[in-house]
């Protein structure tokens, strides 16, 4: 699939079957782009946030919970191996799958500050990511249904895939990487841990640089 | 290549002073010498450093670090004729360090500097139609296959005029006083880069140098073909010079305005480049 002119040369390639997870030179580049916010997500402590007290020129620090903050360091953690996961597979399905599951991470960073408005964000994005699943996984089964195989190996440059399975990922994939709707609500500016929420933007980010990829390669 | 680097980040220091030069004279103000952004680096990369007690360590200053490393990646990708979809990636990953470097200080106006500087992500929605543009009429997304196309059929820019715009739009985007610097704007003092001072705002300046080069090159190489040193440099400049142009006559849009106006763009480009896609 290294012959086409689209993504530069191969790295590395891991065959399973007709399955074959491979690194390119741009999918080396996402992958080590996580692998730099992971560390970060595990070694550095969240800034704390200063806010202006209405109405005055004062301004304070605000308190921020610890055990919550872990939580978010943990979801923080699963999501950059989800995303991780996503640009190395060399499979639509897995890729789907890992694409899932930094949806659900993305929820889980959000979900972990304790503010009823931040929480209330965290239940509007779930179902925002449910609905993308489905967009996900249909685009994965056309893509099965139509080519026979979910290997992006095998698909690279044949053009057998159908544009509405592109679409279908692609809607998926911007339901899934959750940093648009995040960014578009108040709640951010409520919402400390900046190694963490910033890991929401980075998978969101490679995710959808991911897919561009898979939908010009297959 | 590693030697280009160092020049490239001068001149394009120079670029950035030349675009407040020009902005200013057309505002019939006097405006800095146009070495004022070598000054700046220099001075900054001497005064006092410093890390608010707030910010979130290390990445307060692993952020800088990684905004020099993306833009040099991108000098190696366009001068080595790598992908354009490379190219694309670090225009998206520039977002994140952008986001980034507001994020890790903990101060509010550098927090509304990152939230903005994600909503803007729309500019990089007429990247994607471009590189889309780019692929349906050359055939691939390495820079120097399309710098071969040129040669054989002639500029880009003549022969696929609204891409070039759409890249246009993209680099107007990333300029300084520009319609789209909405994370720079003055009511949220100076956005994401409020808190980074002394040698953290020098690495900055490096970085934002190399990425003036970079997409000046980019547009340069795209769209009219590989030209001798000289002659990019005159063409860069031009370029630069009609973007100055622009930053000085137009008012800095409201985010809602510059969020609209990129994605309006980019749903006319997509059009185009459908009919382009079924026509061809």
């Amino acid at each position: 699939m290294f012959n086409l002119p689209i993504e530069g040369e191969e790295l590395f390639a891991l065959e399973f079957g007709d399955i074959v997870n491979y690194f390119s030179l741009y999918t080396t580049t996402l992958f080590l782009f996580a692998t730099a916010f992971i560390i970060i997500a595990i070694i550095a402590r969240p800034e704390r946030q200063t806010d202006i007290v209405f109405g005055t020129d004062a301004v304070y620090t605000k308190e921020i919970n610890q055990d919550n903050l872990r939580f978010q360091r943990f979801m923080a953690i699963a999501c950059g191996l989800a995303t991780l996961g996503a640009v190395c597979s060399g499979d639509l399905f897995n890729f789907s799958l890992f694409t899932a599951l930094i949806g659900i991470t993305n929820i889980g960073i959000v979900a972990g500050v304790n503010n009823r408005y931040v929480l209330n964000a965290a239940y509007n994005y779930g179902i925002v990511a449910m609905v993308a699943t489905t967009f996900l996984f249909g685009g994965a089964s056309m893509a099965l249904g139509t080519c026979g195989t979910l290997s992006i190996w095998e698909l690279a440059g044949k053009g057998l895939v159908p544009l509405a399975a592109k679409m279908f990922l692609v809607l998926g994939v911007m339901g899934e990487g959750m940093a648009p709707f995040y960014i578009a609500k108040a709640e951010i500016t409520r919402a400390p841990g900046a190694p963490y929420v910033l890991m929401i933007h980075v998978s969101s980010l490679l995710i959808f640089l991911r897919v561009i990829e898979i939908i010009l390669t297959v | 290549m590693i030697t280009l680097i160092i020049p490239a980040v001068f001149i394009g220091l120079l670029f950035h002073g030349i675009h407040r030069k020009v902005i200013a004279r057309i505002q019939e103000r006097p405006g800095p010498p146009i070495w004022q952004e070598i000054l700046h680096t220099l001075k900054f990369s001497f005064k006092q450093t410093w890390i608010p007690k707030t910010a979130s360590m290390p990445m307060y200053v692993f952020i800088v670090a990684v905004s020099i490393a993306i833009w040099t990646g991108a000098f190696y990708i366009v001068f080595s004729g790598g992908s354009l979809l490379l190219l694309f990636a670090v225009f998206m990953l520039h977002k994140i360090t952008e986001h980034g470097l507001g994020l890790s200080s903990g101060s509010p106006y550098g927090k509304f500097g990152a939230i903005r500087s994600v909503m803007s992500a729309a500019s990089e929605i007429p990247l994607f139609a471009t590189i889309a543009g780019i692929y349906v009429v050359t055939g691939s997304l390495m820079i120097s296959d399309i710098t071969r196309y040129q040669e054989i059929h002639g500029p880009l820019l003549t022969g696929a005029f609204p891409i070039a715009i759409a890249m246009y739009i993209v680099i107007l985007s990333k300029m300084h006083y520009g319609p789209f610097s909405i994370i720079e704007a003055k009511e949220i003092v100076s956005g994401n880069r409020t808190e980074h001072f002394g040698v953290w705002r020098a690495g900055l300046e490096v970085a934002y140098a190399l990425k003036t080069f970079v997409l000046l090159a980019a547009f340069v190489l795209l769209f009219i073909g590989a030209l001798p040193w000289y002659l990019m440099l005159i063409a860069m400049l031009i370029v630069l010079i009609s973007l100055s142009f622009i930053c000085a006559f137009t008012p800095m849009l409201s985010p809602f305005d510059a969020v609209a106006m990129q994605t309006v763009i980019t749903g006319v480009l997509a059009v185009y480049i459908i009919i382009l896609g079924v026509i061809g």
